[in-house]
């Protein structure tokens, strides 16, 4: 977000402070029973809760862009003692603002990668998702066919129109035809459980959130929980999504992952160290989706998906320093955008090692 | 304030007395609620994994039902619109139902899309001022801004003729001069609701098979038929068990729009259809999987070509002056087959075939649990229930059985 | 391989070989493989590989980083492959001396640090002195010269040592290990190079990957994202096996496991109906 932006919504702020106030005051007692109506499952299952007052807190907490330094730090305070308690370790919220003058972008050599998703579930074990009803990843690896075994000669003479008493008008459609090959979603395997990959005949696309420049879930988000930071990647307030979807429902790429129950993350598997729009741990009802690891990438570490890639297909870095790896990708490598097509221009890049 | 306060309690009294068939209504709608309230507590403490919906098919019953009651809602101006447009003397008394009809059913809407929230807890997150409304950008806060509207903008027309009506003095001077804009401006807003209701689906990259410039010709025809064949539905009823005068012009009108409303959802589905699979890009791939299925998931065949067959049935019988004339007969029939093959389009031709293939080309079927049917039922049953009870009040006061003079009469005997 | 360990008759016998160097495979690993799937709840897995079975060997050590209360490393249940680095910087050592090549692609490796090879090399580990333990002269002669002949030991590395599966022909062990000093490689001017930086060997014939490597652009390099901030870099041999490229480039490797179905599908056959119209 701008500087500029930032003020005006700081201004903003007052009034939205000043309301809230109000409605703090008027009904903080109602209020109180409604919450403990509304999320009585947290209440239960969180039998560690640290008490009450956290939650109904946190339901009258306000946008997080929005709030002042001294709410923010309160906000964060609220979280890390319901964390601490909740997965009894001490759990750090981070809110490291994104580095200036970085433009974080991705890029991903689709002829090295090997399918063996190992990013997915690094990006699980770093990001603190649901592991289990619902199991919740935010990388998705298509495997479609590269076109070698789409041929074959025995469909030669067959196809459309057939030869017949009416005449030979000639095959318009080849016998070849429907099968797809290359790149092309068409009959991409997103569930495919080989013994041993790579497979020879196919090539593989992992795909998660593509962090685009001109993202249409942030335009779709009615109250704008979802918003691109100062880095240009898109992130959440998990406080303040209403869990609508229309945000999913936007995105062009299968990126974004609700969680439609409350999500199970069993304690000795949680990652402490996290951030406020990063792994903290969610809540039933929300939406998420990859941040490029904000918790990592905002401390100048690689995001987990890319350390883990055992070809070296994935590159991570600053699109504005000229030095990084991923500004060297874009130029010496054939470099595209998935679904280009889509107008929403992302910083993560596909390329041709 | 004391003439309010007995408007209220004699308008009260009046809707829960009934026939024996009434209260069974009544008592039949309230047992869905009973069951509602147990499976809508579930969904509201566990969260929508209660229902079908998944990261694929983002969109559950509640939002398919929301469409629908879009339309019904926005179809009520076609009750309003004659009287107050074309002057029809045989629809200017009836205009108030149509405002009931349509401020239910914008309710019942609302309704659905709290239930379609995963929280709905934090509702208020989206009130200006309080929490943050993403205007001008999000089409869901146009949608929330046009429905709301409506809702209101109905609800101030209904309580008004109806008190108007309740203490005798409806003649034209008598009205607030600011009665008739409100009454044009909610004429002018239905279809809004619709077109915005429409945007919202279309507004989307993901799903191409609603990026389509006919998705609000198809959801503006769709209210055409869905929203008169429930009037008629309503009409017949009440001119058959109540005093209320409905001539058979009213009904005929209402008839003529079913039917070429019908008439225009066959063009637009022909329209998809061919602009679509004649050049067979990719954007064809959805409307392929639910007319033939998909490598054995053909879960919405049988589904798209029933509602085919019944709109196309539908418009052929309306063709026939005997059935829309057959008032007790041919012509409810009709629409109740148009009502259900609407209600069914929403979801299962509409709504979740259109997200196969996702983005990532998988095809996947939708599986609506019985937490989610029941929770459809309970908003259904609560919106059928505000509905019977309205429109109950409504007619004692517009056939004058309800009014001012009586009224401390009746609210004595009430208590 | 395991007999290799168990016996030490047998490992003195193995210890008399000519070549003993390269991706040698560490058995450890191994075990995570035969690890049923089913286990999710089981302990951590604790042996684990980081790129590939066999190129080098992590062992999970709990509370690696007290600060969080990090363990080293988190490894897949599935393939006991690596999943997670707690510190990036996990035994590493710096990179050493890079020669400076002054064009564009100039490395960047002022914090260059990597995981030392030599560790991870079997033979190596077998005695005090490394390869030279045998290798030394007196057990092993030093070889007259670099011409191919057929060689008894170290089958497990070079199969048949008349058809080396590197080179195509036109390479044999010791132009790149060091006839009289076994512990270390050797290029072709003679230098001698540290099994932990292959990459200055690599380099001089594979000039195109050695220039897209030092830019960052092949490879895989983890920890800062930032130029000039430190970063572990993966050397030519924690991926590739130089005795093995020609034969098969790389293995294949059992993946982790697929997505969870969406709520309500039975199975995805519907996505395989694609295969069988190929």
């Amino acid at each position: 977000m701008s500087e500029e932006k930032n003020e005006k919504m700081q201004d903003a702020d007052e009034v939205v402070q000043g309301r809230r106030d109000f409605l703090k005051h008027v009904c903080t007692s109602s209020a109180a029973a409604l919450v403990a109506a509304t999320t009585p499952s947290e209440a239960v299952d969180n039998a560690s809760n640290p008490d009450a007052d956290v939650t109904v807190a946190e339901f009258f907490q306000g946008h997080f862009l929005l709030m002042s330094e001294e709410e923010k730090l309160q906000a964060i305070a609220r979280l890390e003692k319901r964390y601490s308690a909740q997965y009894s370790k001490k759990t750090t919220v981070s809110n490291a603002p994104a580095p200036d003058g970085v433009l974080f972008g991705y890029a991903l050599d689709i002829s090295k990668c090997i399918g063996c998703r190992r990013c997915v579930h690094a990006c699980v074990k770093e990001n603190n998702q649901s592991r289990n009803d619902p199991e919740v990843q935010w990388i998705q690896v298509m495997k479609m066919p590269k076109g070698n075994i789409a041929f074959t000669a025995d469909q030669l003479d067959k196809g459309y129109p057939e030869k017949s008493e009416f005449g030979d008008y000639g095959v318009q459609v080849g016998g070849n035809a429907y099968k797809t090959a290359g790149l092309s979603t068409e009959d991409a395997q997103n569930y495919y459980n080989d013994e041993l990959v790579p497979d020879k005949d196919f090539f593989y696309m992992p795909v998660q959130c593509q962090q685009c420049e001109k993202p249409p879930c942030v335009k779709a988000c009615p109250v704008r929980a979802t918003f691109r930071d100062h880095a240009g990647v898109v992130l959440i307030d998990y406080n303040w999504c209403i869990g609508c979807r229309m945000c999913q429902l936007a995105c062009p790429y299968h990126a974004r992952r609700f969680n439609w129950g409350e999500p199970h993350l069993p304690a000795e598997e949680m990652n402490p160290k996290t951030h406020y729009f990063g792994n903290r741990p969610r809540m039933r009802g929300v939406m998420e989706k990859c941040t490029f690891c904000a918790q990592r990438t905002r401390e100048g570490r690689n995001p987990a998906c890319q350390e883990v890639c055992p070809v070296g297909a994935r590159k991570f870095g600053n699109l504005l320093d000229p030095d990084s790896d991923v500004r060297r990708v874009l130029a010496t490598k054939r470099v595209f955008r998935f679904k280009e097509e889509a107008g929403t221009y992302p910083k993560f890049f596909y390329y041709i090692g | 304030m004391k003439t309010a306060l007995s408007f209220a309690m004699d308008f009260g009294a009046y809707a829960i007395k009934g026939g024996t068939k009434y209260y069974a209504w009544l008592l039949f709608l309230a047992f869905f609620i009973l069951v509602g309230s147990y499976t809508a507590y579930i969904q509201f403490t566990q969260g929508l994994i209660v229902t079908g919906a998944t990261d694929q098919i983002t969109l559950e019953s509640f939002f398919a039902s929301f469409v629908f009651t879009a339309h019904v809602a926005a179809a009520a101006v076609l009750v309003v619109a004659p009287g107050y447009l074309y002057h029809r003397k045989d629809m200017k008394e009836l205009a108030v139902i149509g405002e009931i009809v349509a401020m239910v059913f914008v309710a019942t809407g609302i309704t659905f899309v709290l239930f379609h929230m995963g929280r709905p807890d934090r509702t208020w997150h989206i009130i200006p001022g309080l929490g943050y409304m993403n205007f001008p950008n999000s089409m869901l806060a146009y949608d929330t801004i046009v429905l709301n509207v409506y809702l209101i903008l109905n609800s101030i027309g209904v309580v008004y003729i109806l008190y108007k009506k309740y203490i005798g003095k409806f003649e034209a001077k008598q009205l607030a001069i600011w009665f008739r804009p409100i009454v044009f401006l909610a004429i002018a807003w239905g279809p809004l609701i619709h077109i915005v209701t429409a945007f919202v689906l279309a507004s989307n990259a993901r799903v191409g098979t609603w990026a389509t410039a006919v998705l609000p010709f198809a959801f503006l025809s769709m209210a055409g038929a869905s929203g008169p064949a429930l009037i008629v539905l309503i009409f017949l009823l009440l001119r058959k068990c109540t005093k209320l005068e409905i001539n058979d012009s009213v009904i005929n009108l209402m008839t003529t729009i079913i039917a070429w409303s019908l008439g225009i959802i066959i063009l637009v589905f022909a329209a998809e259809i061919f602009t679509l699979l004649y050049p067979g890009t990719e954007h064809a791939d959805s409307l392929r999987y639910i007319m033939f299925g998909h490598n054995g998931l053909n879960h919405y065949v049988l589904w798209f070509w029933g509602v085919i067959l019944a709109l196309v049935g539908s418009f052929a019988a309306l063709l026939f002056s005997k059935v829309r004339h057959s008032y007790d007969r041919w012509l409810p029939l009709v629409c109740v087959v148009v009502f259900v093959a609407i209600l069914m389009e929403k979801p299962m031709v509409l709504v979740f075939p259109a997200f196969s293939p996702t983005p990532l080309g998988e095809y996947t079927e939708y599986h609506v649990t019985m937490i989610e049917f029941f929770n459809v039922l309970f908003v259904w049953a609560i919106g059928f229930l505000s509905l019977t009870l309205i429109l109950k009040g409504a007619i004692g006061i517009l056939t004058g059985e309800v009014r001012h003079d009586k009224s401390s009469a009746a609210s004595q005997s009430g208590a | 391989m395991d007999f290799l360990h168990k016996s030490p008759a047998i490992v003195a016998l193995a210890l008399c070989g000519v070549l003993a160097t390269g991706v040698s495979a560490v058995n450890s690993a191994h075990a995570a493989e035969e690890k049923p799937a089913a286990a999710q709840n089981a302990q951590p897995v604790t042996d684990c590989f980081e790129s590939r079975i066999g190129y080098s060997s992590v062992t999970r050590v709990e509370n690696a980083d007290p600060k969080y209360g990090y363990p080293n490393v988190k490894c897949s249940q599935t393939t006991g492959a690596v999943l997670w680095w707690g510190d990036p910087f996990d035994g590493t050592i710096p990179m050493g001396e890079m020669p400076d090549i002054s064009d564009s692609t100039r490395g960047d490796f002022d914090h260059a640090v990597v995981k030392p090879r030599e560790p991870q090399l079997q033979y190596f580990n077998m005695g005090p002195n490394g390869c030279e333990t045998c290798h030394n002269g007196k057990m092993v002669p030093f070889p007259k010269d670099s011409k191919p002949r057929l060689i008894g030991m170290h089958q497990d590395i070079v199969e048949n040592s008349l058809k080396l599966m590197h080179g195509r022909g036109a390479l044999w062990c010791l132009n790149c290990h060091s006839a009289t000093h076994r512990n270390h490689l050797i290029d072709r001017q003679g230098n001698e190079i540290s099994f932990n930086q292959p990459q200055k060997l690599c380099g001089g014939c594979h000039g195109e990957n050695y220039i897209d490597w030092r830019a960052g652009v092949h490879g895989k390099r983890i920890g800062s994202w930032a130029t000039g901030g430190k970063k572990r870099w993966w050397v030519c041999t924690e991926c590739h096996n130089p005795h093995t490229v020609q034969k098969a480039r790389f293995n294949q490797l059992k993946p982790e496991s697929p997505p969870p179905l969406p709520r309500g599908m039975k199975n995805a056959d519907y996505e395989r109906a694609g295969d069988a119209k190929h």
